[in-house]
């Protein structure tokens, strides 16, 4: 559902709150998703931040609205008042955090008492980080309820369509539902006068001597 | 000597940038729930079905972020250089791996210079008009290979096409400006076009305009 300010669109879209304790990746998710970026720093949301999430399927475009709330309860806002036809969602954790698991089910029962019988993805983030706290085998709270876990990190991207891909086969209803390639459209020619020919070549410049922000990470081939 | 180790090289093959986490099954533990929407299985189009590839690399993109003056990560897929099979136009195309979408879509220009980034061999910068999300952005980008060799093998290939293009743009190189080498080139692209009747994207006259002079705003307050 979106907001009255957002403008709808002629494809299906739908709701999907993400809940969980602060801290855990709720709105990193969402941006590396949004962007492809990885925020490092931690900004605690304040209330919700609603953002829609387009994906490409092999029955067309679809779109999720991520109503990304507050973890930290006094950034809350109006709690509960977000799940409100909420129509999938995902349970966030740490599982570098104790803590952040012993909560989920919090978070689970009182997305239910707003949200009844929608699909739920447990997702245990940041599996990249050595010293786990709660390992796979200790999470168990997804068969009691009946959710689909996923190990997730925002930081590697392992896993990271996951969540959504399973959402929209639930809702759907089709469990060969796929993400497909988007068309590239052509682009189109573009003219540049000198002024900004060389206003372009200073900012390359300036940006060439600036590192990346992961240069010793991971390799990938 | 017998070892223990799993064989990663076959595991990687559908795993490509994730950090040897040994994948679960996807057994699907979630409840029943009824559907909420009917979809149809619909035609998929790429918009590459014209193009011939003329290279395909894995890599990873960043894009500048001038206000924060620092790289921030676009995404990790594979990057490819398509000639279309016409006009004869080269684009850059990028997309996310998993999730396929665009994280880089725009035309191998005469002027595109791609220049090396300070400290390291295996990534260079350059600068573009992307046409990513269906809107003309001025990016400056970053892209990083696996090894040296890929990183060469772009930049290389990327000068083999420019320097193409301006010889078949200008007859004069002396005393022609690279504006000028764009504009024609500009102007044969869209005779081209005309002609062939491809698809292309709407590109609207007035929105050119528009950038080109918010660009020259800007270059004049500097």
């Amino acid at each position: 559902m979106a907001l009255p300010n957002q403008q709808t669109v002629d494809y299906p879209s739908f709701k999907l709150v993400i809940v969980g304790d602060g801290g855990t990746g709720k709105t990193t998710f969402v941006k590396r998703h949004l962007t492809g970026e990885f925020e490092k720093k931690y900004e605690p949301t304040i209330g919700v931040e609603v953002h829609p999430l387009d994906f490409f399927t092999n029955c067309g475009k679809i779109r999720f609205y991520c109503w990304d709330t507050a973890g930290q309860e006094k950034f809350g806002g109006l709690r509960d008042g977000y799940y409100i036809h909420g129509q999938c969602a995902i349970i966030m954790f740490d599982v570098t955090a104790r803590l952040t698991y012993k909560n989920v089910p919090t978070w689970h029962r009182d997305l239910c008492r707003v949200c009844e019988n929608i699909p739920i993805v447990l997702c245990g983030n940041k599996v990249d980080v050595k010293n786990r706290q709660v390992k796979a085998k200790q999470v168990t709270f997804h068969r009691k309820k009946n959710l689909q876990y996923y190990e997730i990190s925002a930081k590697s991207n392992y896993n990271f369509e996951k969540p959504f891909l399973y959402l929209a086969r639930k809702l759907a209803g089709d469990a060969n539902l796929h993400f497909v390639e988007s068309p590239a459209l052509a682009p189109p020619e573009v003219q540049i006068d000198l002024a900004a020919q060389q206003q372009h070549e200073a900012e390359l410049a300036a940006a060439a001597s600036q590192p990346l922000p992961d240069d010793d990470d991971e390799a990938f081939d | 000597m017998a070892t223990t180790t799993e064989p990663t090289a076959l595991k990687r093959e559908d795993e490509e940038e994730d950090d040897s986490k040994p994948s679960a099954e996807d057994e699907d533990t979630g409840a029943q729930v009824a559907p909420i929407v009917k979809l149809q299985e619909v035609a998929v189009t790429t918009g590459e079905e014209n193009e011939d590839v003329l290279l395909d690399l894995k890599s990873k993109l960043y894009r500048f972020d001038k206000e924060g003056n620092q790289w921030k990560e676009r995404g990790v897929g594979t990057v490819k250089l398509l000639k279309h099979k016409e006009s004869g136009k080269v684009r850059l195309v990028m997309r996310q791996n998993k999730t396929l979408k665009i994280c880089a879509n725009h035309l191998v220009l005469p002027t595109m210079a791609v220049q090396e980034h300070h400290g390291n061999e295996k990534s260079c910068v350059w600068h573009a008009a992307d046409f990513s999300d269906g809107e003309l952005k001025d990016e400056t980008f970053c892209i990083r290979f696996a090894s040296i060799e890929n990183c060469k093998t772009f930049k290389d290939k990327i000068e083999e096409i420019t320097e193409s293009l301006s010889k078949d743009s200008g007859e004069s190189e002396e005393g022609t400006t690279a504006a000028n080498l764009i504009e024609k080139l500009s102007v044969e692209g869209k005779d081209k076009e005309e002609k062939s009747g491809t698809t292309e994207a709407p590109s609207s006259a007035e929105e050119k305009k528009d950038e080109s002079e918010e660009q020259e705003k800007t270059a004049d307050e500097k």
